[in-house]
């Protein structure tokens, strides 16, 4: 019988752009943050190139979080953090409808859990005014429970953030990808950075695959961020990867919670939520766990149990329902709790490190900032305001299914069609690994975990990798 | 909106006997719905023998068996939609996903043969690494026998109820080698001789009384796992992990559209003609609990046929008691008594989650009025009889297990 696997399926991708060609910017990372990055400098009218290490985009940092466009109304005031959270979120807002991204303003509820919890509720009210989010009110318990009937009595208190909602953290940034390769903008996935060398004009980085030219590179490595930065030859951050681990409930739970639940939150973490996610299901998590290692993502049975029951004493009918999916991600935390974005003008580097759990809503915010910090003037790209499209697999707006011609569905869980398999696999964007996979259809990522459509999935990838190779 | 007599949702064994049976008692206006592109539910992918004794006589293997379920419904004139997903149940319409487009249907009566699935890692929290190398049997045997492809070269098989038994044979199929079974409780969950048949005649290991305590690999990669027992921790090294058994009903529609699941069975409440408290819902098959031989399903069909055939004829008013059972009892049947239903069968079929002695006790409004000793296999159902107990309406009726 045949040996495939949907780990070695994928071919590994080269590169489309000559040798010597030098570029006006080279992007490492193609994270939220790079990828961000990438559209904004393309669109600009930079010539620029995004090079990532693994095979797809988002296989770091980016793949694993709770999927929140937060409204910074607990940030840090007056930080980079702070400012580039609400132009993000006010970016998101302009381009969703273009780039055919779901959004679902649930709200959320910052809940005090005790009576300590309730007495720094006003402070954070306080803080979220100072920050510019004026939509904010104080529940009392009885508001609590009319609005989440579901929810724990031991609810004291809450906040109320209007603004807080709902997004697709992976067709975001697979948008922002084709929408910078429309403006001519390159990729070079699996060329991993290893060295680089600048001659006062541009840099020649070394990779795993060919060099790349650029005058000027921008680090957004994110859990690599440290270490690509010491090519420019001073260190002024350590990454310190800060696990987070997270458990998915059943579309059956879906309707236990209307806003997102949030803890009132500590110095280091934002803590345990519990929210609905674009993909219909419940998310609970994540844990805050430094560790050394920048590859480590594993789920620890413990830690899960223990995430569980902090879930069910805020909202015990989870008790329930059955567990969908665990996973861990890691967020690029730095030895400060600050962004660590700077620029080196001697030497053409802009850094944009430490990006920690806000990044999905801060890029395309923190983006605008950095083309603002390299300040160069280009020719405006004629496509810059041109249309792309990324197919929804939210469950805010009809899906594949709901349109004829699909084929089958393939995935019965996650009700995910053949069409939507096979036009994953193919294009520039098409997706690299099973992860990437994954990530633009849903496939198997539902409460069987392919016991019902792994191996049809696998069947179709291998023809359609076949067929266009 | 298509305005038809009869649904019946999933077509595998039950399903598609049920179909036969009601065709036979001359209802035309019926439609079987089924999300694969094909017909014949799970045995079309358990590709060893055993299958048909019971019902056709002879030895068949899943996908004959599966075959000559579905060519007997497709001559007998059934109309069979097949690749037609059900999304939603509210308000009597049935919505379904199809390659045509959004179709809805108010059937009369609804049948739900949605089957079952293994429970897969997530919700049994293992720790360690996530991999598309980590499946269940169910996974195995369509690689196998549908998609004829081997995943992995060597795996260790997780838990040790019968269908352990089935990923061995798919595995070999396959040319995959199974470097061992393992078992949390003292004993594997299926009749004795099944390990020794395991442990002589394949040479597979069967660890017993040893936990899975991490999958160990990186990049997605599965490279071991690591055991815990008696005798300490030691590594196994496997590029697959087959995790077996502890099936649930594919039951998320029956748990979304209902208010009354019963969590004990992962289904709905189900009364002893397999009526819904929703009496034009009706549920069988391994979608009543978890899985089921193939042959059970099949006589579960007839049953039910012949249920709502009564349902459609001398359509009355039940009178429902719940019974409810503590966290001892895995799956029971019938989990409702209906005083008024024309059907009168008079049993509670169950099974316990481990190998236990005991006795189960029936409560009665808190009273204690039957009384059964026992030495109960996970595999093997006990029946309580209700013929002898006088049941009222608004009566509370409580199952209890207590160890001796």
């Amino acid at each position: 019988m045949e040996y495939i696997n949907l780990n070695n399926l994928f071919p590994l991708r080269s590169s489309n752009f000559a040798k010597d060609e030098v570029f006006d910017v080279a992007v490492i990372g193609a994270g939220v943050v790079g990828t961000a990055i990438f559209k904004e400098f393309c669109e600009q009218g930079a010539k620029t190139v995004l090079v990532e290490k693994a095979n797809d985009i988002l296989d770091g940092a980016s793949k694993g979080n709770s999927a929140i466009l937060h409204t910074g109304f607990d940030a840090p005031p007056d930080t980079l953090e702070h400012e580039c959270i609400q132009r993000g979120y006010e970016e998101y807002m302009k381009i969703k409808d273009d780039y055919n991204l779901p959004f679902l303003n649930t709200k959320a509820l910052v809940v005090a859990w005790n009576d300590e919890q309730l007495g720094k509720l006003n402070a954070i009210l306080k803080k979220g005014l100072g920050n510019g989010v004026k939509e904010l009110d104080l529940l009392t318990h009885e508001q609590i429970i009319k609005r989440e009937p579901n929810l724990s009595l031991d609810a004291k208190g809450a906040i109320l953030v209007h603004g807080e909602s709902l997004i697709d953290p992976w067709s975001a940034p697979l948008a922002y990808v084709k929408k910078g390769i429309n403006c001519g903008g390159k990729t070079a996935f699996s060329h991993e950075v290893q060295d680089g060398s600048f001659n006062g004009k541009y840099w020649e980085l070394k990779t795993s695959q060919k060099s790349i030219n650029a005058k000027v590179v921008i680090n957004a490595a994110g859990l690599y961020g440290d270490i690509v930065d010491k090519i420019k030859g001073t260190q002024d951050f350590k990454i310190i990867p800060r696990k987070g681990q997270f458990v998915i409930f059943d579309e059956t739970a879906y309707n236990l919670i209307n806003s997102i639940i949030l803890p009132v939150p500590t110095k280091r973490t934002k803590g345990v939520v519990i929210t609905k996610t674009a993909f219909g299901n419940i998310l609970v998590g994540p844990t805050a766990e430094d560790q050394e290692s920048r590859t480590d993502s594993q789920t620890v049975k413990e830690t899960l149990e223990d995430l569980k029951n902090k879930a069910f004493h805020m909202l015990p009918s989870l008790k329930n329902h059955k567990v969908t999916a665990t996973f861990a991600g890691l967020r690029p935390a730095s030895d400060e709790t600050f962004y660590r974005v700077s620029i080196n003008n001697d030497k053409n580097w802009i850094t944009a490190g430490g990006i920690r759990s806000t990044g999905l809503t801060s890029s395309l915010g923190l983006a605008k900032h950095i083309f603002e910090l390299h300040d160069t003037r280009y020719e405006k790209n004629p496509k810059a305001d041109e249309k792309v499209t990324v197919p929804n697999i939210s469950e805010f707006a009809p899906r594949d299914n709901q349109k004829e011609g699909y084929g089958k569905i393939v995935c019965h869980c996650e009700c995910v069609t053949e069409r939507e398999i096979k036009n994953a696999c193919h294009g520039e964007l098409g997706a690299g690994n099973v992860g990437g996979l994954k990530r633009r259809t849903r496939a198997m990522m539902g409460r069987c975990q392919g016991f019902n459509c792994e191996a049809a999935v696998t069947q179709i990838c291998k023809n359609e990798v076949e067929n266009h190779e | 909106m298509n305005n038809i007599q009869i649904a019946i949702i999933g077509a595998g064994p039950a399903g598609l006997s049920a179909a036969l049976e009601l065709k036979k008692l001359g209802y035309d206006d019926l439609v079987v719905f089924e999300r694969e592109d094909e017909a014949g539910g799970t045995p079309r992918h358990c590709g060893h023998l055993g299958f048909g004794m019971f019902e056709f006589k002879r030895v068949l293997s899943g996908p004959n068996y599966a075959k000559k379920l579905a060519k007997l419904a497709i001559d007998s004139g059934i109309n069979i939609k097949l690749k037609s997903t059900l999304t939603k149940i509210e308000n009597g319409v049935l919505t379904f996903s199809t390659p045509d487009g959004v179709k809805q249907y108010t059937p009369t009566c609804t049948l739900l043969t949605l089957g079952a699935r293994e429970t897969p890692r997530p919700d049994r929290l293992v720790s360690g690494t996530r991999s598309p190398d980590i499946i269940t049997t169910g996974t195995l045997q369509r690689f196998a026998y549908l998609q004829k492809i081997k995943p992995f070269d060597r795996a260790v098989i997780v838990g040790s109820e019968i269908v352990s038994f089935s990923a061995i044979m798919s595995a070999k199929h396959a040319g995959i080698k199974i470097e061992a079974i393992i078992e949390e409780k003292d004993e594997i969950d299926t009749f004795c001789i099944i390990k020794y048949l395991v442990k002589y005649l394949l040479k597979i290991p069967v660890l017993t009384n040893t936990k899975l305590k991490n999958i160990n690999g990186k990049d997605k990669k599965v490279t071991s796992v690591t055991v815990s027992s008696n005798e300490g921790e030691k590594e196994i090294p496997c590029d697959g992990v087959i995790f077996t058994g502890q099936f649930i009903p594919e039951s998320s529609i029956m748990q979304k559209s209902f208010d009354d699941f019963n969590l004990s069975n992962n289904s709905l409440y189900i009364s002893q003609n397999f009526q819904a408290k929703n009496d034009s819902f009706f549920v069988a098959g391994n979608a009543l609990r978890g899985a089921l031989a193939a042959f059970k399903c099949y006589f579960e069909g007839k049953k039910v046929a012949k249920s709502i055939h009564d349902f459609i004829r001398f359509k009355h008013e039940p009178e429902l008691i719940k019974i409810e059972v503590d966290e001892n009892i895995s799956w029971y049947y019938p989990s409702m008594i209906d005083l008024k239903s024309p059907t009168k069968q008079h049993l509670t079929a169950l099974r316990l989650k481990k190998r236990e002695k005991g006795a189960i006790k029936v409560l009665l409004n808190g009273r204690m009025v039957y009384k059964k000793n026992i030495h109960a296999f996970p595999f093997m159902s006990t029946n309580i009889p209700w013929k002898d107990i006088e049941l009222k309406p608004k009566d509370v009726i409580k199952l209890e297990f207590v160890r001796d």
